[in-house]
């Protein structure tokens, strides 16, 4: 279900941690990184990866945001809905975003699958308003140059 | 502009560690390690730092709180989950200079006897975890973390954890539950961190900007710090200043300088040629103040609190005249009821019922009396709630109600045939950046605020 390169990223947390409860918060964001969800396949491979019952896996997945029971696209685009943001107008930004990816109002993701577009809390970089994010990278401020940037990739 | 922290963060190189260490860097931790650690606790203490991370706590006493048993291990948690709106400073700093973060985390480390400590990054921080796991790797392959730091017999290995979206993992306590894989549910408190934490046992929880100071008070002395400042507010503080400023970003400035000052010369001014409306000054966690409340005040944790506001982290939110305020606080209060993690009823309810009324009164279905209603829920929050961001939530609430109270009474007592609303029962969960599903149908979108500042 995961590649290699996940699985040791997991085993080494694992190595590291005095118990496999400690690697689940890494194990969810690999799972969620390669895998765009964590489902209920995901929940039950990962408590058997590291031993434990799916019912505290699940129950930690459902308390993070960026956990996603549902699938998301192959690249997120966080467009930060944060008091700073909101005042320099990021609600209409993700909204000019969406109709750039093609995402059907009330849709968060692209009919390809390739983009989902995510209004999400102040993510630290409010010196970049209207701020955002690319998959890990800030991307803020978020005019148009940048919104083409991100649907021509 | 002060320099203490950020005398090299202008430099791309100073992530590397070869040029950092030419600049001094872990020259405070060499000194630390030819201390004892009662020593290296009174050198902070000495100093007069306080907490970054809110609450201002003085550091060297949080320290010397630790007293492990026989058999004990002790932990050092450097919160980096940064997470109050308008707040970026850690983010700056850590991305500028991982090797005085890394090098904090140690002078701490060491200070409390920990032999492995964690650094918790919220979720959206991926790339900056690799700039401080690149700096680790550095960092530990030139003897200065891992065995033996610094040839000095002193052994530290340092974690790096990222989250995965949550606002109260920075609480210290949900840190610690996350840490420990768990949701993260805040402690009920006592026991505090420093006898039950991590692994139920001694921990310190600290900002990022309180142990890059540690580290640079190890190198420069308690007195470099203690010179700067005031007296209750030794040192610089780190202000992320965003909004309606021309020149949004992280500054350093000496405690004590004044906050009309600090706008006019570091941010800039107010954009557009606008007036200053109201500012938050260190998070939304903390009251507003109106224009004329803020034109007096010093940037320091005393002259803030003479205010009935606080300096919190240091995060500062600008608003221009013309914004509208409860838009704003809408947004805010939110935020508040989607971060709650739902631990505590008066906190999950509140912030919830908080965020729906203050929605009713944008929509223009406001009943007589919400106002009221507004601030008693509020004061049903406050005090009742298992950590700090019940009474947080409230801050917002009440100040912006009380201080721009007649834009809020323009919407409050509307003449209007409003839906079903169940003012005893359980109120539809509240979307997240709309009305609740139930409502929506009812009611008219909640537009933007009239008329824009930035
Ligand atoms: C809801 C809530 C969120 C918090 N978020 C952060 C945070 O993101 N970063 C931080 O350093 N402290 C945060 N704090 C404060 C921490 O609980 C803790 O006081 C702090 O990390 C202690 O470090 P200091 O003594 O160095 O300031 C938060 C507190 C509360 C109540
Ligand atoms: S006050 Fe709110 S965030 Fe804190 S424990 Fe209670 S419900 Fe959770
Ligand atoms: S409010 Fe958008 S990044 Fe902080």
């Amino acid at each position: 279900m995961l590649t290699s390169e996940g699985l040791e990223e997991i085993e080494a947390t694992r190595a590291e941690e005095p118990s496999a409860r400690h690697a689940l918060l890494t194990a969810l964001r690999v799972t969620q990184r390669e895998r765009h969800k964590v489902g209920p396949e995901e929940i039950e491979y990962i408590a058997g990866l590291l031993g434990l019952s799916p019912a505290i896996v699940e129950g930690v997945a459902r308390f993070y945001d960026q956990i996603t029971a549902s699938p998301t696209g192959q690249h997120i685009v966080r467009v930060c809905g944060g008091i700073t943001c909101y005042l320099s107008q990021s609600d209409r930004v993700a909204q000019d975003l969406k109709g750039f990816l093609g995402i059907a109002d009330g849709e968060e993701t692209s009919p390809d699958g390739e983009f989902t577009v995510r209004l999400v809390e102040c993510i630290g970089d409010c010196d970049h308003a209207p701020a955002g994010m690319l998959d890990d990278r800030f991307v803020g401020p978020l005019d148009e140059r940048a919104l083409r940037t991100i649907s021509e990739r | 502009m002060a320099d203490f922290l950020t005398r090299h963060t202008k430099d791309p190189a100073q992530k590397k560690l070869d040029t950092a260490r030419g600049r001094g860097a872990y020259e405070g931790f060499r000194r630390a390690l030819a201390m004892s650690r009662q020593e290296v606790v009174a050198e902070i203490d000495a100093s007069g730092l306080r907490g970054r991370g809110g609450a201002g706590f003085p550091t060297g006493r949080k320290w010397s709180f630790i007293h492990a048993k026989e058999g004990q291990s002790v932990y050092l948690l450097c919160n980096a989950d940064e997470s109050e709106p308008g707040t970026f400073k850690d983010h700056h700093l850590m991305t500028f200079d991982p090797h005085l973060v890394l090098e904090g985390v140690a002078v701490g480390a060491y200070a409390i006897g920990a032999h492995r400590a964690y650094i918790y990054l919220r979720g959206e921080y991926a790339s900056i975890a690799e700039t401080l796991a690149a700096a680790l790797r550095e960092a530990t392959a030139a003897g200065i973390i891992g065995q033996s730091c610094l040839g000095s017999g002193y052994d530290l290995s340092v974690g790096l954890q990222l989250g995965a979206g949550a606002y109260i993992c920075g609480e210290e306590t949900g840190l610690i539950q996350s840490l420990e894989g768990k949701r993260a549910y805040p402690r009920v408190r006592p026991p505090f961190p420093a006898v039950h934490g991590f692994l139920r046992e001694p921990t310190v929880v600290n900002n990022v900007e309180t142990l890059a100071c540690a580290a640079r008070i190890m190198a420069e002395g308690a007195e470099a710090f203690a010179r700067l400042g005031t007296r209750q507010s030794a040192g610089t503080k780190l202000i992320s200043v965003s909004g309606a400023v021309e020149r949004p970003g992280v500054y350093e400035v000496e405690m004590g300088y004044p906050l009309m000052q600090f706008l006019s010369h570091e941010a800039g001014g107010i954009s557009g040629g606008r007036r200053l409306k109201a500012i938050i000054p260190g998070g939304t966690s903390v009251p507003v103040l109106t224009a004329e409340e803020a034109a007096p005040l010093t940037i320091d944790y005393e002259s803030m609190l003479s205010a009935g506001t606080m300096l919190g982290s240091g995060g500062m939110i600008v608003f221009g005249d013309g914004t509208s305020m409860p838009h704003a606080l809408l947004r805010i209060a939110e935020f508040y009821a989607h971060e709650s993690c739902g631990e505590c009823t008066p906190c999950r309810e509140g912030t919830g019922w908080m965020a729906w009324v203050l929605r009713r009164l944008l929509a223009g279905e406001g009943r007589p009396g919400d106002l009221g209603l507004l601030l008693r829920v509020g004061d049903n929050i406050e005090g009742r709630t298992i950590c700090g961001l019940g009474d947080a939530s409230v801050q917002p609430v009440r100040s912006f109600i009380r201080k721009f109270r007649q834009e809020f009474e323009a919407l409050a007592p509307l003449p209007v045939a409003f839906p079903a609303w169940q003012l005893h029962g359980h109120g539809p969960r509240t979307g997240r950046f709309g009305p609740p599903v139930e409502e929506a149908a009812q009611s008219q979108p909640v537009e933007g605020p009239p008329d824009y500042v930035l």
